[in-house]
């Protein structure tokens, strides 16, 4: 995992975020690119805000996946933005900057996906809790770097319920997953936690579990909490350098 | 308890109990404790010490006054990013210029531009605030009632102001949505400077005159107090 800030001069904040997921050749690892825009003024038309109006932009790039993407947004591009903004909403003392909007747009350069097989149609929405939980923590960094107030750092995390390649076999909770190199995936959760606070800013939840093994559910939140604890140490020690 | 506050801050780190600070800019509290929410530097102010010795007490006070405790502050370090960039002589100085982006309050001394008048309002948009200039362009207003504190019936804004004009003038609100609400209703608020009508720079010869030296023209502002 590599992230640095300050990599867009002309934006107020911005951060890169590279992670690398396995040695296997032809697995890419996911590269995001973060720029925050603003505090600045609201356009004309809209209402009177006492406090900060965030607006976040997913996008991927066409280049950056298997399958060929358009230049506007699509649904999942849009899904992705407004969980992000629900992540960093949390995260954000919104009453510091009253009549003002901060732009957050995050591009995906590359998206994490095996480039050998082409079966990845099921694996899309797998690969969107990813990209959920890098965007999290890139857009924090440059959250950060932009100077606006926030509690904690928020970092993301996904944890995913997986079966091996025998059917009869236990299914195992495993951290930050590669949908390319498990045969099945049950469920996933990608999660958003401020580690000071100890507080989780969102929970996206996918996948069929039986509803009576609660401790199940728990025990994937514990686990993607864990996950983004790690990813909150690259941001932090990102943080010290570069203030440093 | 005793341990010493951090040099360097990143959001949500501890600072200290609030029992023995005071939250500054980019700190919050939480739960007693005082957070960093910005990411920096630690600045710490002790208080100000009361100026000449201290009175005799005449009456009860309640004993510690919440006050004199020291001011723990977070602020960008500008200094600091440019070493880390330092290999690159062009983006260093971006860098550096660069500073966090600030908002008028209401309280603050701004310095706007007179964009256009009507005989109710005067419509300025802020350039700077306090010390620092704003990156983006904030609208404020000037109302006819708050233009100056005295005989605030008979004030004409087109006496007061013109289009072009740099005026000193008080954040008083944050105003509705797209406009503060500035007033110069002080002595020392007011027109800073301002073009005569043949493009001349004047100079103010008194409280509601300025002149322009070479056609030896006047014309009517509310001129603001040389500092």
């Amino acid at each position: 995992m590599y992230l640095k800030t300050g990599v867009t001069p002309s934006a107020s904040g911005s951060a890169y975020l590279e992670i690398e997921t396995s040695a296997k050749p032809g697995v890419s690892g996911m590269k995001l690119s973060c720029s925050v825009h603003g505090p600045r003024a609201l356009p004309r038309s809209a209402p009177f805000s006492p406090h900060v109006v965030l607006s976040t932009h997913v996008k991927y790039a066409p280049f950056a996946t298997t399958q060929r993407r358009g230049y506007l947004r699509d649904p999942s591009e849009r899904d992705l933005g407004i969980h992000l903004e629900a992540a960093l909403r949390g995260a954000i003392i919104a009453d510091r900057w009253p009549k003002s909007g901060v732009d957050i747009i995050i591009s995906i350069v590359e998206g994490d996906q095996d480039r050998e097989t082409s079966r990845s149609q099921g694996d899309e929405v797998w690969d969107m809790m990813n990209a959920l939980s890098g965007c999290i923590t890139v857009a924090a960094a440059a959250l950060a770097d932009a100077g606006i107030d926030c509690v904690d750092t928020v970092a993301g995390g996904v944890a995913a319920l997986v079966q091996a390649a025998g059917d009869d076999s236990k299914p195992s909770i495993v951290v930050d997953p590669i949908p390319s190199e498990h045969e099945k995936i049950l469920a996933a959760c990608c999660i958003a936690y401020l580690p000071t606070r100890d507080e989780v800013t969102n929970l996206w939840f996918r996948g069929d579990l039986p509803a009576s093994e609660l401790e199940l559910y728990t025990h994937m939140v514990e686990k993607g909490i864990l996950a983004s604890r790690n990813a909150n140490r690259v941001l932090i020690d990102c943080l010290r350098e570069t203030v440093e | 308890m005793t341990t010493s506050p951090p040099t360097l801050a990143i959001p949500g780190q501890l600072l200290g109990p609030s029992s023995r600070f005071q939250p500054g800019p980019g700190t919050h509290l939480h739960e007693h404790n005082l957070y960093s929410s910005l990411l920096g530097q630690v600045h710490i102010t002790q208080p100000l010490r009361a100026p000449g010795p201290a009175k005799r007490l005449t009456k009860i006070t309640p004993a510690p006054a919440p006050a004199e405790l020291p001011t723990i502050s977070v602020a960008p370090s500008s200094a600091g990013r440019s070493t880390s960039s330092s290999s690159v002589g062009g983006e260093e100085s971006a860098r550096t210029r660069k500073k966090r982006e600030v908002l008028p309050e209401v309280g603050n001394v701004v310095l706007c531009r007179v964009v256009r008048i009507t005989p109710r309002q005067a419509v300025v948009v802020i350039l700077v605030c306090g010390e620092t200039v704003l990156e983006a362009e904030w609208q404020g207003l000037i109302r006819v009632q708050d233009v100056r504190a005295t005989e605030k019936d008979r004030v004409k804004v087109y006496e007061s102001f013109r289009p072009g004009d740099i005026v000193r003038a008080e954040v008083i609100s944050l105003g509705d949505q797209t406009n503060y609400y500035l007033s110069t209703a002080r002595n020392e608020l007011g027109v800073v400077s301002a073009m005569s009508e043949a493009g001349n720079t004047m100079t103010p010869v008194s409280w509601k005159e300025f002149r322009d030296p070479e056609t030896g023209v006047t014309e009517l502002r509310k001129v603001a107090k040389p500092q």
